[in-house]
């Protein structure tokens, strides 16, 4: 009886083994060939942040890149849960959020692909990523967290299919739980679309080099609602009452300085706190408890910015850059001018960022101000064409 | 008759000169060296500034206590503890000319008895009522013949090793605090430059005083106290006379860019006058003494990291002036007397740095009445002086501060 157990014992630490086995060898890891595929690992399981805005099927026949089947996702935009993003992560056992160890050593491949197109093109993934389940919520470490963590995007889709991958020369893969991810967001979307993925895997690939990461300037806030190049999420909003205090239109029409959207912030003091601001963040509503979530800003000498009153004459105490301090991974400065006096016409502003340290930047742009310094029944102020530049 | 009268007085002054204790006050010298680093010499003696804070009101005492009219010198007790802990400097706020006879007790007291240094700050008129202006000349003239009158009678003081003019006055020129104006001020349109207008009325006023000081004293260093790096450039291209930068920050548990950023902005030595960390988890809402230590300790490394004693040839920072010694118990409800005698835990203000705590209702997690690294019991010792025990992080720090630097600084 003894002997029995003993050998099922060692037969499932050999299984179990297994999995931590390097699987280079066979350079093709598969995350999703086909539906029912054996090659197949990982499980689409962690649904984040507006998960009622996603449709999810694996098994779709409407468009396929290679073999039978696809992945389609229709992402509705309508922001269910609040939240204005949506996600999906492709985990080593369902719903593992690092409290099991169930990842793979991916040690030895350094590329993942995948093929991905929209149903009409134009359609935006916000990012997509490899790794990244490492601490919780309040920043504490998991007790198995991936050793990597690397994104891409955003890329906006074609109506055909394109290969895409990401490069992860370099990195640690030596435990993954998080093999793949997907990030949609509402304000790059705009409306509801639907998208299709296929073929994706981890590979190898000797003639890859690392990259080169390198801050392009101008280097964006906001351009425009739909725009690529936009960074950093604007869900700092403070205090804790600002929700009933703030209304913010991100794709306002009516006479943007340029492109074809600005920002509306309309402010009252309906909660009776007196202020109020918003801080971008990157990413959202980190307040410096997320590890390497900066951009490395390293080269810009200012933020430049547009801003109009609706009236003319509305004051914005503080805008600033950076600053926010709490947390283990705080922004590594902060600038700031104010307070403004807005004009009725646009007019351009700057942040002197000269002598600063930017290298690790979450905070990318805030405003704040309060009711003692504006008319007692609110004021509506725009926003434009955010960035740093050199 | 004459003549007798001339001996006579010639006679007195001789013996003043030989019976007087001779009282010669030390040399204190800035150096800047060839890589951009700072170092505070005292009597050629490089010198590091492991200061503390000293206000020390007693349970049921409030803002009208003045510890230099305590009959009780509760300073002799807080001394010996001090020096024990390492302390080499203790920095006072401010001091009315009319107490000069006192401070000088207070001074010669902590040097002779201790060898701790005393930095003597002024608030340069920031919590008077009325609040002062800056631009009103009567007001300038009534701060600085004040000031003047105390360095005139300090300055010889042995135990004296810097003045420091003003706090966070700076946070009056957006109306923070204690706001002022004038006509010309009131004529510029954009009202961020009636900011820097401010500012650079306000510094020039300071620069004003810092040249009127030297003129008196030119054997320590003068320096400008202001709230974080904010409109220091402002500062540089008006300030002449300023030896070195005293400021005040709160960043939770590291300082961040400021020693560089200040490099850039005003490149001057640094005495961070101000940093520190409360000992009441207003979340928990229970003591966090275990918290207070852990900030203070990394506080502290930033700060000699960035001064020339840890190796740092480039280091900008002369020390650091922790905030405070004692708890203050009158802080929280300052009007209200019956709470004087009671350790609130309620906070007072939001500081998302200190990110312990910031779950607060409010967000209100810093707790004014309990910053000091020594506590105090309503219990009374001999001389009727509240009994003090050190927290945790006295502790800590004496280790840190009793023991010799190395490498050696040169």
């Amino acid at each position: 009886m003894m002997k029995g157990i003993g050998k099922i014992v060692v037969a499932i630490f050999i299984l179990g083994s297994l999995s931590f086995l390097g699987y280079s060898q066979e350079n093709i890891f598969y995350i999703y060939q086909d539906k029912n595929s054996p090659s197949n690992h990982f499980i689409p399981s962690g649904w984040m942040g507006d998960y009622g805005d996603l449709k999810f099927n694996d098994q779709s026949t409407e468009e396929v890149a290679s073999g039978s089947t696809s992945i389609k996702i229709t992402y509705t935009a309508k922001k269910s849960q609040g939240q204005g993003w949506a996600g999906i992560y492709w985990q080593s056992s369902a719903n593992n959020w690092g409290f099991r160890q169930s990842g793979y050593d991916l040690t030895g491949f350094n590329k993942l692909v995948f093929k991905a197109k929209g149903k009409e093109g134009g359609e935006v993934i916000t990012k997509v990523k490899v790794g990244g389940i490492a601490r919780d919520p309040q920043g504490n470490l998991l007790p198995y967290p991936d050793t990597v963590d690397k994104e891409y995007g955003p890329i906006k889709l074609t109506n055909q299919w394109q290969e895409f991958y990401i490069n992860l020369v370099g990195e640690d893969l030596s435990y993954v739980n998080g093999g793949f991810c997907i990030v949609f967001n509402a304000d790059q979307a705009q409306k509801e679309q639907t998208i299709y993925l296929d073929d994706i895997y981890f590979t190898s690939d000797t003639t890859l080099k690392k990259e080169e990461v390198k801050t392009i300037f101008p280097f964006y806030v906001y351009a425009d609602s739909s725009s690529l190049d936009n960074h950093f999420v604007p869900s700092g909003w403070m205090p804790a009452t600002a929700a009933q205090d703030l209304k913010m239109y991100i794709n306002w029409k009516e006479s943007p300085l340029s492109g074809d959207s600005c920002i509306r912030i309309e402010y009252t003091n309906k909660s009776g706190t007196r202020w109020a601001g918003i801080y971008w963040q990157n990413p959202p509503n980190n307040w410096g408890t997320i590890p390497n979530a900066g951009f490395d800003l390293r080269g810009a000498t200012k933020l430049t910015f547009w801003a109009r009153g609706e009236r003319g004459g509305e004051i914005i105490n503080e805008f600033k850059v950076g600053g926010i301090s709490s947390g283990d991974y705080p922004d590594s400065d902060s600038a700031s001018i104010g307070p403004i006096q807005l004009t009725k016409e646009w007019k351009k502003y700057e942040i002197d960022l000269r002598g600063k340290d930017l290298s690790y930047i979450i905070g990318g742009f805030c405003w704040a101000t309060n009711i003692d310094v504006n008319d007692p029944n609110g004021i509506i102020f725009y926003l434009d064409e955010i960035k740093y530049e050199e | 008759m004459k003549n007798k009268d001339i001996l006579f007085k010639a006679a007195i002054i001789f013996s003043c000169l030989i019976f007087s204790p001779l009282i010669i006050s030390a040399k204190v010298t800035i150096q800047k060296n060839s890589q951009g680093g700072y170092q505070l010499y005292v009597d050629k003696r490089p010198f590091l500034i492991k200061g503390v804070i000293y206000n020390p009101t007693p349970v049921c005492s409030g803002y009208d206590y003045v510890f230099l009219n305590d009959p009780k010198k509760p300073w002799l007790v807080d001394g010996k503890l001090m020096k024990e802990m390492g302390v080499n400097v203790v920095r006072i706020y401010s001091c009315s000319s009319a107490q000069w006879g006192k401070i000088k007790e207070f001074i010669r007291d902590m040097y002779n008895n201790f060898g701790i240094y005393t930095i003597v700050s002024d608030w340069i008129g920031l919590w008077d009522k009325p609040s002062p202006n800056y631009a009103d000349r009567e007001s300038r003239e009534r701060i600085k013949m004040n000031i003047l009158k105390i360095v005139k009678a300090l300055k010889d003081e042995e135990g004296l090793l810097m003045w420091i003019l003003g706090n966070e006055n700076n946070y009056t020129f957006s109306g923070k605090i204690a706001f002022w104006t004038s006509p010309e001020i009131e004529k510029i349109p954009d009202l961020y430059k009636r900011v820097l207008k401010r500012a650079e009325i306000y510094y020039s006023f300071v620069d004003e005083l810092a040249k009127e000081i030297k003129k008196i004293d030119s054997n320590h260093p003068v320096a400008l106290g202001n709230g974080e790096v904010s409109t220091l450039d402002v500062a540089s291209r008006v300030c002449k006379n300023i030896d070195t930068l005293a400021i005040i920050s709160y960043r939770g548990k590291r300082f961040g860019n400021l020693f560089e950023n200040i490099r850039y902005a005003f490149d001057k030595p640094i005495l961070i006058s101000e940093f520190g960390c409360d000992s009441y988890d207003a979340y928990q809402n229970r003591e966090a003494e275990d918290i207070q230590a852990e900030y203070i300790q990394l506080q502290w490394k930033s700060i000699f990291e960035n001064t020339i004693f840890c190796g740092n040839k480039r280091g900008n920072c002369i020390g650091g002036t922790l905030f405070e010694w004692s708890d203050e118990w009158w802080k929280y409800n300052e009007g209200y007397t019956p709470d004087w005698c009671i350790h609130n835990p309620e906070a007072g203000w939001s500081n998302g740095s200190y990110y312990f705590d910031i779950k607060a209702k409010d967000n209100l997690n810093m707790n004014e009445e309990w910053f000091g690294i020594v506590k105090l019991l309503e219990e009374k010792d001999e001389k009727g002086l509240n009994r003090r025990v050190p927290k945790k992080v006295y502790y800590i720090l004496k280790d840190i501060w009793t023991k010799p630097f190395y490498p050696p600084p040169s």
